[in-house]
């Protein structure tokens, strides 16, 4: 007993000890920080959802070093897609999708003022279905939609059930290709590859190796540059959101789009300016991407970017 | 037991084997002339009256979250506190406070206030210990992340005791509270961990506050569980003693029971933390944030470097924690006294330990070195780097033989299984499980077999159901054949022990998402690679299993045994396996829990099935509906292969005349 409150009262001494340590000699690190960045306007603290394609990436990093060089704490946050993104903008979690390729998902949330749709980045995104070239190079008819089921035979594995294998993309991606394989009858097994990586892994074996593989691909994307692909085409696309397409025609080609939360476009401080002005091109995103991708630390990569395009960079801080 | 009964027992297995076969031949022949029939399979974007209803819900439940009374008055203050809560811990250690730019305590501050608690609870040399193992951790380049997930840790702790200790003390002390809670806790140890985020996000959205709550859900029932024990285990004389000198049941609590079960209340606490602790990566999905977030992106980028090095972190705050709050329980354990000199010296020492994190602490706050962990030691790029270079070996040396493992398993076993489970009509499916059910595990078995597997019928997701069992059960059997023969060796030799121990405990807290992300590159998008990582999460806890079943074998069976003449193989096959039976039943039972908990996350990576349901309707609004019918059908199978394993061992333990 003695001992256990000879205890309790260290402890208590200490905790009072560390409590006034703590008030009485407040940050001297802070106070240095603070005058570095004094120089503009005052900017917040903000997060930013990063989705799971290096593309993303690049926009948002570019985005973040801009944003930081104003003095803004930027938080990346890695997040699903759609849904989950804009469940965490509506708790306050969120703020920023710098790329979003929903056609419209955002729709329920923008009607409740939890998301705010602030316009087209500069992207121009098209997500299609490709079999690798040397395919279409020996069976040129595969790039119509209206010949998959002939070949069908080609691309079965034994993941496949006997049918021919169909490389989808990631869940969080806006994807229609279960709707397409049932509408349009096709003889095929969607197969979730769950992410980019995945996908890239499939067209690399299918062009190193000459063996078939139908997946589902989309620029801007660096990789395109690099492998080459065919698109299989479907019938002209007549839709813009994925909740709703049947299933019978394409993809759309759409503009990509800026998704902010109401806090900050309620606050107009410098990153919301930044947002708002954000702009550029596919090349542009495959560039920073393209570093990216050969090891270079995302930071850096879009430092380099930040530094060879001045006058872009100044025009989204004006 | 005598022989006569030895005799019978065996006799009725003999008969339980052939009517096992039975069905079997049946089944498979009838799954085979009805093939494609009655299957109930419908497309992954189509919805049923069922889940289109749950998709409503959940959309009106969304619209109601600003403004509807439920959200004002109950999920939006639990959510905001819960929240502040987090963020006042994180703002100590891991992220800056309030116009500040470094958090309350910096690096060398919070290294210093970790040596000295842990050194205050237990001793000098795990303090050192579980600095060296904190440091590590930003010497992998994860210093904020790792913080970061240390308060996500302690808020969720600290949250689950506060309900999990007064709940399990009227646990222990009320036999109607046991029974109230018994089942919830059941329920809570078999729910896949990816069933209730959907539904947590549903209602406290995206964030922190979710990701504790979702924590707390996995590690209350611990706490709640562990405590009960501990109040129940007190032996009876000095209760009655204390209540015959007229105790009111207040004091008898903190007097006599609470002290008496500390120690088991000190385990509860250490089980409370690695529960926590091993929902990091998962809880990473609906925001929380730390360590899970580099294992995430490493996952979907398939860096393996990178989530080995995130993975190592988690590994070295997971020992860090567990060796620190052991030694507290082994503490409270030791009964000789201190002298006076031990006293005295320590007592010195916890001075000169509390000065110097004092100044530790002054220091950084005042100077960046102390305040920022330092970016030039940084070792995250060479390990990344050779877990690589190892993963690329491995591969390159055995593609041999796990090119022909992964052909032999899928076409050889998982595909028939497959066209058996979910190609015949659902109520041949039904008709022959509920049969065999029945012949392991009884009558009432059967009946709850057929009840569960009537009511996933009913949720429109059989045929994604039957996928994700037939991958279940094919992950499950792999998993038998390596754990029970580990386990065997563990339980015969104590030197097979103390070399495989620690792996299988490393094993036990590397995040699955961890090794899924290796396992993608080895086997691509496939089946295979959601059963590889399944087997690899649960093969420790068989091989504990089946260890110390072998283990608890009587030595005077196998004496008797050994002077009978019988050989090793015989002793094994004859003697040491048939008395671990039980071990056997419960090790398939938690075998299938654990593999059903990780073969749904192959969801991810191309293992359809629920798994790919649940995490779709997470991003797709039009299919939410779906998503949360799934989650709750992985419930039903989970709850439907316990209660058969638990009927079998109950049955098997108790074997009537």
């Amino acid at each position: 007993m003695v001992r256990n409150k000879g205890k309790g009262l260290r402890l208590a001494v200490i905790t009072a000890v560390a409590g006034l340590t703590l008030s009485a000699c407040g940050g001297g690190v802070d106070d240095a920080a603070s005058t570095d960045a004094g120089a503009g306007e005052a900017c917040g603290s903000y997060s930013i959802a990063m989705h799971a394609w290096v593309g993303y990436t690049a926009s948002a990093q570019v985005v973040t070093e801009v944003a930081k060089a104003a003095g803004c704490t930027i938080e990346q946050v890695t997040l699903e897609e759609a849904g989950v993104t804009y469940d965490a903008m509506e708790a306050g979690s969120i703020d920023l999708v710098i790329e979003d390729w929903g056609g419209g998902r955002w729709k329920e949330w923008a009607d409740r003022g939890a998301v705010v749709e602030v316009g087209d980045n500069g992207n121009v995104g098209l997500i299609g279905m490709y079999v690798p070239a040397w395919m279409a190079e020996e069976y040129p008819d595969i790039t119509d939609s209206a010949n998959l089921n002939k070949y069908a035979d080609l691309f079965v594995t034994d993941e496949s059930k006997g049918k021919g294998a169909w490389y989808e993309g990631p869940p969080g991606y806006t994807t229609i290709g279960e709707k397409m394989v049932s509408a349009n009858k096709l003889n095929y097994t969607i197969i979730s590859t769950g992410s980019e990586q995945a996908l890239i892994d499939v067209f690399t074996k299918a062009a190193a190796d000459k063996t078939p593989a139908l997946g589902y691909f989309y620029e801007p994307q660096n990789f395109l540059a690099k492998v080459a692909l065919a698109r299989v085409n479907f019938p002209k696309n007549d839709w813009t959101d994925a909740g709703e397409a049947s299933g019978l025609t394409d993809y759309p080609s759409s503009p990509l789009m800026k998704l902010a939360s109401k806090k900050l476009m309620d606050a107009n401080d410098p990153f919301t300016k930044i947002v708002k002005n954000f702009k550029w091109t596919n090349a542009d995103q495959n560039a920073v991407a393209a570093d990216i991708e050969s090891g270079t630390d995302p930071a850096a990569a879009a430092q380099k970017w930040i530094d060879a395009n001045k006058d872009a960079v100044a025009s989204w801080t004006k | 037991m005598s022989n006569l009964a030895l005799g019978t027992s065996r006799k009725r297995e003999i008969k339980r084997s052939w009517l096992l076969g039975g069905v079997f031949v049946i089944w498979i022949g009838l799954a085979k002339l009805f093939n494609g029939k009655f299957t109930l399979e419908i497309a992954v974007p189509q919805n049923t009256p069922f889940t289109s209803f749950v998709g409503e819900v959940a959309k009106s439940i969304r619209g109601n979250r600003t403004d509807g009374a439920a959200f004002k008055y109950f999920f939006n203050p639990i959510r905001q506190i819960i929240d502040g809560f987090v963020t006042f811990i994180r703002e100590i250690i891991s992220i800056p406070t309030q116009g500040a730019t470094i958090p309350l305590i910096g690096w060398l501050g919070v290294l210093a206030l970790i040596g000295f608690t842990v050194f205050a609870v237990s001793k000098l040399k795990t303090a050192i210990m579980a600095m060296a193992l904190t440091f590590a951790c930003g010497a992998l380049g994860l210093w904020k992340d790792s913080m970061d997930t240390l308060a996500m840790t302690i808020a969720a702790v600290l949250l689950s005791l506060a309900i999990g200790i007064p709940v399990g003390i009227w646990a222990g002390r009320s036999d109607f509270a046991l029974k109230l809670v018994t089942p919830i806790l059941d329920l809570a140890q078999i729910l896949p961990t990816l069933v209730y985020l959907a539904p947590l996000a549903l209602f406290f959205l995206i964030g922190p506050a979710s990701a504790t709550i979702a924590t707390m859900v996995y590690s209350i029932p611990i706490a709640i569980r562990l405590t009960a024990f501990g109040i129940r285990g007190v032996a009876k004389s000095p209760v009655e003693a204390s209540v015959s000198m007229g105790s009111t049941g207040a004091q008898t609590l903190t007097k006599v029971q609470l002290p008496m079960a500390k120690k088991t209340i000190v385990l509860g606490i250490n089980q409370t933390v690695m529960a926590a602790l091993s929902f990091v990566v998962i809880a990473a999905l609906i925001g929380a944030p730390g360590l899970g977030k580099p294992v995430i992106e490493a996952l979907i980028i398939r860096d393996v470097g990178e989530g080995f090095v995130a993975g190592f972190a988690v590994v070295f705050l997971a020992i860090m924690l567990d060796r620190s709050t052991t030694a507290a329980v082994v503490k409270q354990n030791t009964f000789v006294p201190p002298s006076p000199a031990e006293l005295k010296r320590r007592k010195i020492g916890l001075i000169i330990a509390g000065i110097s994190t004092i100044a530790s602490i002054i220091l950084s706050r005042q100077f960046a070195w102390a305040a920022y962990f330092p970016k030039n030691i940084n070792f995250a790029e060479q390990i990344g780097h050779g877990a690589d270079t190892t993963v690329v070996w491995i591969t390159e040396t055995f593609s041999f033989f796990t090119d022909g493992l992964i052909k032999f398993v899928t076409v050889g076993i998982l595909n028939p299984l497959e066209s058996v489970l979910s190609g015949a009509p659902w109520f041949l499916t039904i008709l022959a499980i509920s049969a065999i059910s029945a012949i392991i595990g009884g009558f009432r078995s059967a009946l709850i077999t057929v009840f569960l597997l009537g009511a996933i019928v009913a949720s429109g997701l059989w045929f994604d159901t039957m996928i994700t069992f037939a991958q279940t059960i094919v992950a499950t059997l792999l998993t038998m054949l390596v754990g029970v023969a580990l386990g065997i060796w563990v339980g015969r030799s104590a030197k097979a022990d103390r070399v495989l121990r620690p792996i299988l405990d490393a094993g036990q807290v590397l995040p699955a998402f961890v090794y899924l992300i290796p396992m993608l590159g080895f086997f691509g998008p496939a089946r295979f690679t959601a059963i590889a990582t399944g087997i690899v999460y649960s093969i420790p806890v068989v091989v504990k299993i089946v260890g110390q079943g072998i283990r608890d074998v009587p030595v005077t069976m196998i004496e008797a045994a050994t002077s009978a003449g019988s050989t090793t193989r015989q002793l094994i096959t004859k003697v040491q396996l048939p008395a671990a039976k039980n071990s056997l039943l419960l090790a398939t039972n938690q075998g299938l829990i654990f593999v059903l908990a990780v073969v749904v996350i192959g969801g991810f990576v191309g293992a359809g099935g629920l798994g790919y349901l649940v995490i779709l309707g997470s991003s797709k609004p039009e299919l939410q509906g779906k998503g949360l019918v799934a989650g709750f059908s992985i419930l039903l199978l989970g709850v439907m292969i316990d209660r058969i394993a638990q009927y079998a061992v109950r049955r098997n333990s108790a074997p009537r005349q």
